[in-house]
């Protein structure tokens, strides 16, 4: 708009129109996120004994439980090893996509598949196909046995964790890159091969640095996205073992308070959780996303 | 161009198949694995080629699960969210975008901020919301010594409830409550030219007829585009409605496929069987994506800067 | 003549603006309080450089931007508060604002059903308009499948199918090629001829002033530079802003100092006779200054730089005294290996300006 005073001056129609939503998003999402914070100060008493106030001790009992520490580290660990692969494959797709060649086509198609496969279906898909008896790499233990064991060894699992999140984050980054690489003009590969940059150059000269944008976006949301999506995975495929090794905090969060009837200790793990998230997503704002905004 | 790109063209092409290959393959294997016998998949493990127990292993999933009817609450669902989302996002979206108001970007970015704390993030007290969602009325009542006065003069203080879990509206509103369909609509508002606006009033047309008469027909793609991207995020949902829904009866397809697989270790799992559900359920929204790519796409561009 | 013609010359209608202004904030003041009375039937061309305010006057007048003060009449109603379908104006959009979803006659019929217009009436009212802009041919088409010059006539149509007692134009024309532009100049002259609207035109482009406009409205910095006739504005500009605005090449201003009997440039040449003193800036337009002729004044002597030939004329660049001076002859080649000129500027095609505020000083020369 180019003025202000040029829009529609209705008082009461603004309000109308947006109180349906904006009812369902504080009831939905600014009250559960408030509860979560005075339930980490507030002790629930059993039977329905009503609340009390506790202070601190919510969280000095959460911060001195060695469990929380560990599946703390692996949601850091999962975070930034399933995201960056979650963009960099999609990536490395998009920039072969973007060339003119036959299977470029086809590929747009097939790499957004994922997008209509649940979470859960292909977590129960990949539990299958990674089953140490039965699966693809069954074979590999029938050379020498214990080669290949999700079931016993965490460092399996977390393997096809990681496999499965990068398998269901292709769409959504695959579709946002090759578009950043599309809206590249034309000229500006023109440009740079009349300065002598062949075709593989241009890939790290022009291209990478000019979608940046989109890999800066790409990268914020995939960090949200693998702390959450990991849920129904892990659920599905590891259910958080062996010994552990797989449960990261959301999942912990919810054993804890649907399995353990512990409001206090999971909603103190979802506040901090919270504050972890905002707090990435406000670093990753400063001091990625102000270098890298380009006029075009 | 004139370009010598051979070595690149066909690295290309090779990325690109092991790509292909990494997606399909899985979907293959779950295909070629429902086509199968539970005994055939004992002795020979995972199955390459499809066999002939494809129908056979579906109509098992049909008479011996709840995977029926629960695809019939994941179509309720993915519906209820897309229709919802969209319309309430439309609106939203037209009362930030075409009003006066000094609180439009406050509202703006209130609705915005939901995108950072996704659901499963929050699950625990949302459920908590949803098991009354009068609670937070009833907290605000205490809070401020209203219900005092209520229980000095009628005799009980005022205690509403109504539980929202296990039901169809459970399961879709906190879904709802998301502000990247807003955000959709904003964008595409943005880039409509301020003269059409102009000309409508110009023409006379007060906010409800610019709305119905320019705007909603206008905004068509944006509808298609973000009715495909909720449908789908509906329709594959599995913390929320593993929560809040308790009886099979009401669970989505999603949960009642992840059901199937039984938590004893130990024996393997009739996976043709299992697959066959995974195919069932992944059978709608991939045939969704088949026939309205387009959209989808648009809507995945769409929903970034 | 048909009926919609006779209803738009009947409810032609004057335009009045009083004390005028326009500010977001105390800081940016885009249009300071305007005075300015526009006549009924006239076509008032609005002219100025981009940020000048026109725009801003026009929307003010349609009712899309809210006045800061002052008032605004339209005949004798004060419109200033009332919501823009209140006003009894029309408008033609820079990039059309066709709505691309609905046809050529929805799009024209669409005000008319906002009023509430019985269908049938709608239909005789559209078909008058389009049979009147070549349009009939087309009314089931999307705006998308027209060309650019159709699209033109469908949002004129559009805009006198409600018999508007004032037609207002934001830069209609400035999105077409050279050609369209040049043939819709003369549609819109035939129009404003044969339907008499009272009309505003916003432009930045002077030939469409010049030969457009009964009356011209310069704009500088939201204030009124002149507001008169093309043949006054571009014969008595009031002042050098308008001078340089109006004419191709612009006028040349030349800074000179009067020593009490005549004025000097800055490298002491007299170019002509007058009792003044100070410093001045003299205005000429190129195809006044007469080479190598002796006609009264003074010659000059200047040196060429550069000649542009356009076939029906030359333009010489001459540096006269370190400005470059701007000379439209006729003279052909022969002027080519020629470094040297000599110039006379006739007395009488002299204008001359205060420096200092760069007003127009009349009658500085005698009669003009």
């Amino acid at each position: 708009m180019t003025s202000e005073s040029t829009l529609f001056s209705n008082r009461w129609l603004p309000i109308l129109l947006v109180a349906p939503f904006m009812l369902l998003i504080v009831l939905f999402f600014y009250v559960p996120i408030f509860q979560a914070f005075y339930w980490s100060f507030f002790l629930e008493q059993p039977f329905g004994g009503g609340s009390m106030f506790v202070g601190f001790d919510n969280f000095a009992r959460v911060l001195s439980d060695r469990e929380f520490w560990q599946a703390g580290w692996r949601t850091i660990i999962f975070m930034v090893t399933a995201s960056s692969l979650a963009v960099l494959i999609p990536l490395i797709l998009a920039v072969a996509a973007d060339r003119k060649i036959r299977l470029s086509l086809p590929a747009r198609n097939v790499l957004v598949w994922p997008k209509g496969v649940a979470g859960a279906s292909i977590g129960v898909v990949f539990a299958f196909i990674f089953n140490p008896f039965v699966g693809i790499l069954a074979p590999l233990n029938s050379i020498s046995p214990g080669i290949w064991a999700p079931g016993l060894d965490g460092l399996d699992a977390f393997i096809t964790l990681i496999a499965a999140h990068v398998w269901g984050g292709i769409p959504f980054n695959f579709v946002i890159l090759l578009a950043g690489l599309q809206s590249i003009p034309r000229t500006m590969h023109q440009a740079a091969a009349m300065d002598g940059a062949g075709p593989w150059r241009r890939i790290f000269d022009v291209q990478l640095p000019l979608i940046m944008p989109q890999l800066f976006l790409t990268l914020v949301l995939e960090f949200t996205e693998s702390v959450t999506s990991a849920f129904a995975l892990i659920d599905t495929i590891t259910k958080g073992g062996p010994g552990g090794a797989t449960t990261l905090l959301v999942y912990k969060i919810y054993v804890d308070g649907f399995s353990g009837y512990d409001l206090s200790g999971a909603s103190t793990q979802t506040a901090i959780l919270m504050v972890f998230v905002i707090l990435l997503t406000a670093a990753q704002f400063l001091f990625l996303g102000r270098r890298i905004n380009y006029e075009r | 161009m004139i370009e010598n790109a051979r070595s690149l063209n066909i690295t290309a092409s090779i990325i690109l198949l092991i790509g292909m290959v990494y997606i399909s393959g899985p979907l293959y294997l779950t295909l070629t694995t429902a086509s199968h016998s539970y005994e055939f998949m004992l002795r020979n493990g995972l199955a390459w080629y499809p066999g002939d127990q494809l129908l056979a292993n579906m109509a098992r999933v049909f008479t011996e699960t709840r995977i029926p009817i629960q695809m019939l609450n994941s179509l309720l669902v993915a519906l209820g969210n897309a229709a919802a989302t969209c319309i309430l996002s439309f609106l939203s979206a037209y009362a930030i975008v075409y009003f006066r108001v000094r609180w439009a970007g406050f509202a703006f970015a209130l609705i915005l901020a939901t995108i950072m704390l996704p659901l499963e993030i929050r699950v625990i007290t949302t459920y908590q919301v949803a098991s009354n969602i009068f609670s937070p009325l009833n907290a605000l009542l205490d809070v401020t010594g209203l219900n005092g006065l209520v229980a000095q003069v009628f005799g009980a203080p005022v205690h509403l409830e109504w539980s929202v879990l296990n039901t169809h509206f459970g399961l879709i509103a906190p879904l709802v409550a998301h502000g990247t369909g807003t955000f959709l609509f904003r964008q595409f508002f943005r880039t409509l030219p301020t003269d059409l606006f102009k000309a409508a009033r110009m023409d006379g047309a007060g906010p409800i007829r610019f709305m119905f008469d320019i705007l909603l027909p206008l905004s068509r793609t944006s509808f298609a585009a973000l009715f495909v991207l909720t449908f789908l995020s509906g329709w594959t949902q599995y913390l929320w409605p593993l929560v809040g829904a308790s009886t099979p009866d009401m669970q989505t397809a999603v949960v009642g496929l992840a059901r199937l697989v039984p938590d004893a270790e130990g024996t393997v799992p009739d996976f043709p069987m299992i697959m066959a559900g995974a195919v069932i359920v992944s059978l709608v929204p991939l045939l969704m994506i088949a026939l309205l790519q387009r959209y989808l796409v648009q809507g995945l561009v769409l929903s970034e800067k | 003549m048909n009926a919609i013609d006779t209803a738009i010359r009947a409810a032609a209608a004057s335009i009045t603006v009083k004390g005028l202004t326009k500010a977001y904030d105390p800081q940016t003041v885009v249009i300071p309080p305007m005075d300015v009375e526009l006549k009924a039937g006239e076509f008032t061309v609005v002219l100025g450089p981009s940020g000048c305010g026109k725009s801003t006057l026009l929307q003010m007048i349609a009712g899309l931007e809210r006045v800061s003060g002052g008032k605004i009449l339209i005949g004798a109603r004060e419109v200033q508060d009332l919501e823009p379908k209140h006003r009894g104006c029309a408008m033609v959009f820079q990039n059309y604002a066709l709505y691309p979803h609905m046809s050529v006659f929805e799009n024209m019929a669409y005000s008319l059903k906002v009023a509430g217009m019985a269908k049938a009436e709608r239909a005789e009212r559209v078909a008058a308009v389009a049979k009147m802009l070549g349009l009939a041919d087309y009314l089931h088409r999307k705006p998308g499948q027209l060309s650019g010059g159709q699209r033109q006539r469908v949002a004129i149509g559009r805009a006198i199918v409600r018999e508007p007692g004032v037609l207002l134009f934001d830069e209609p024309l400035s999105n077409l090629d050279a050609q369209l532009r040049h043939d819709m100049r003369i549609e819109l002259a035939d129009l404003h001829r044969r339907i008499g609207a009272t009309t505003v035109f916003v432009t930045h482009d002077q030939v469409e002033a010049m030969t457009l406009a009964d009356r011209i409205l310069i704009l500088n910095k939201g204030r009124i530079e002149q507001f008169d006739t093309p043949k006054a504005i571009y014969h008595h500009p009031a002042s050098v802003f308008v001078a340089k605005f109006i004419g191709a090449p612009p006028m040349n201003i030349l800074p000179v100092t009067g020593d009490g009997s005549a004025l000097r440039l800055a490298d002491g040449q007299v170019v002509a006779n007058a009792p003044l003193t100070g410093a001045y800036q003299l205005g000429i337009r190129p195809e006044d200054i007469v080479v190598d002729g002796k006609a009264d004044g003074h010659a000059v002597k200047a040196a060429l730089r550069f000649r542009e030939d356009l076939g029906s004329h030359s333009v010489l660049a001459v540096d006269l005294g370190g400005s470059i001076v701007r000379i439209a002859t006729p003279f052909g080649a022969d002027i080519a290996d020629r470094l040297e000129l000599l110039l006379n500027f006739p007395t009488s095609r002299l204008h001359l300006f205060d420096a200092a505020t760069g007003r127009a000083i009349p009658g500085a020369f005698g009669a003009q």
